[in-house]
């Protein structure tokens, strides 16, 4: 097979992106601060009992068309690499319990994002990873991209 | 510069088979994949330019619409992607494969630079970006 039939051109590098659903619990509040501060900083994400959201991810991974499967390289591990480390940590869970004061102040998506992407990047293939997105809900989402 | 995107979707079928490998390794490796079975397909091409003064559009969406039916859909939809479509002759008919092979029918088409994407979508929530050329540095 030949990813370009006939051509001695370069191999094609395309972007394929897969998405994911993870369900979880959370309350956004920093310890350090009193509990009128919390409620001022984070309004209703600080209920004292936490609440959820169903978190959406979008990961992308670059690379060339790998010329016999006709996929990009880590493409066939990718949904089980989500699975391993983000999905069978945070899905069903509280991110509460997960997310250390290492990963960032509390539980916002901005430190859910970190934290995932440091999860994907560090176990698929190096520099396949180009950009992840977490939806919070589908009206409030989060990207980086690789450099960022 | 501005972006422009025409949203088409078209129906096809295909199969993964790689003819240096046996049955077997090609079941192993591609599962289900390995029987004809189809997709609904969700294409966004996007060009990228600056309206003209005149039009204040950088390309008429029908005129968009119209080359993307003569040099794509009337190529793929309702059709075999294996049997039907040369370039699969050749080359494995997957999303990625099929964004290349969309770029390559659609860009000769357009002023030089005025493709900038083409985004394919096979199912709900997987989607293959291509960029042309040896891709986005």
């Amino acid at each position: 097979m030949s990813a370009r039939a006939g051509s001695t051109e370069s191999v094609s590098i395309v972007d394929v992106t897969q998405s994911f659903r993870f369900a979880a619990a959370h309350r956004m509040h920093n310890p350090r601060l009193s509990a009128e501060e919390n409620r001022r900083r984070y309004g209703r994400c600080n209920h004292v009992n936490g609440h959820g959201h169903t978190y959406r991810l979008a990961v992308t991974i670059r690379g060339p068309i790998a010329d016999e499967t006709g996929s990009v390289e880590g493409r066939a591990l990718l949904a089980e690499v989500v699975r391993e480390r983000v999905l069978e940590r945070f899905d069903q869970a509280n991110l509460d319990d997960l997310i250390t004061p290492a990963d960032g102040v509390t539980s916002t998506t901005e430190v859910l994002t970190l934290l995932v992407w440091r999860l994907l990047d560090e176990t698929l293939p190096s520099g396949r990873l180009v950009r992840l997105r977490v939806e919070e809900t589908p009206n409030n989402f989060f990207e980086m991209d690789r450099g960022d | 510069m501005i972006r422009v995107t025409k949203r088409v979707e078209f129906c096809a079928a295909h199969r993964y088979v790689n003819p240096r490998w046996g049955e077997e390794e090609n079941r192993r490796r591609f599962g289900k994949a390995v029987n004809l079975h189809g997709h609904n397909y969700v294409l966004e091409v996007t060009i990228q330019g600056t309206p003209a003064p005149d039009t204040g559009m950088v390309m008429d969406l029908k005129a968009l619409k119209d080359l993307i039916g003569d040099a794509v859909l009337d190529r793929l939809d309702h059709k075999n992607l294996n049997v039907d479509v040369p370039a699969f002759a050749e080359r494995l008919p997957t999303p990625e494969n099929l964004a290349v092979v969309i770029w390559e029918l659609i860009a000769p088409r357009l002023t030089d630079g005025g493709l900038y994407r083409v985004r394919l979508h096979e199912d709900d929530g997987t989607y293959v970006d291509y960029y042309g050329g040896g891709g986005r540095s």
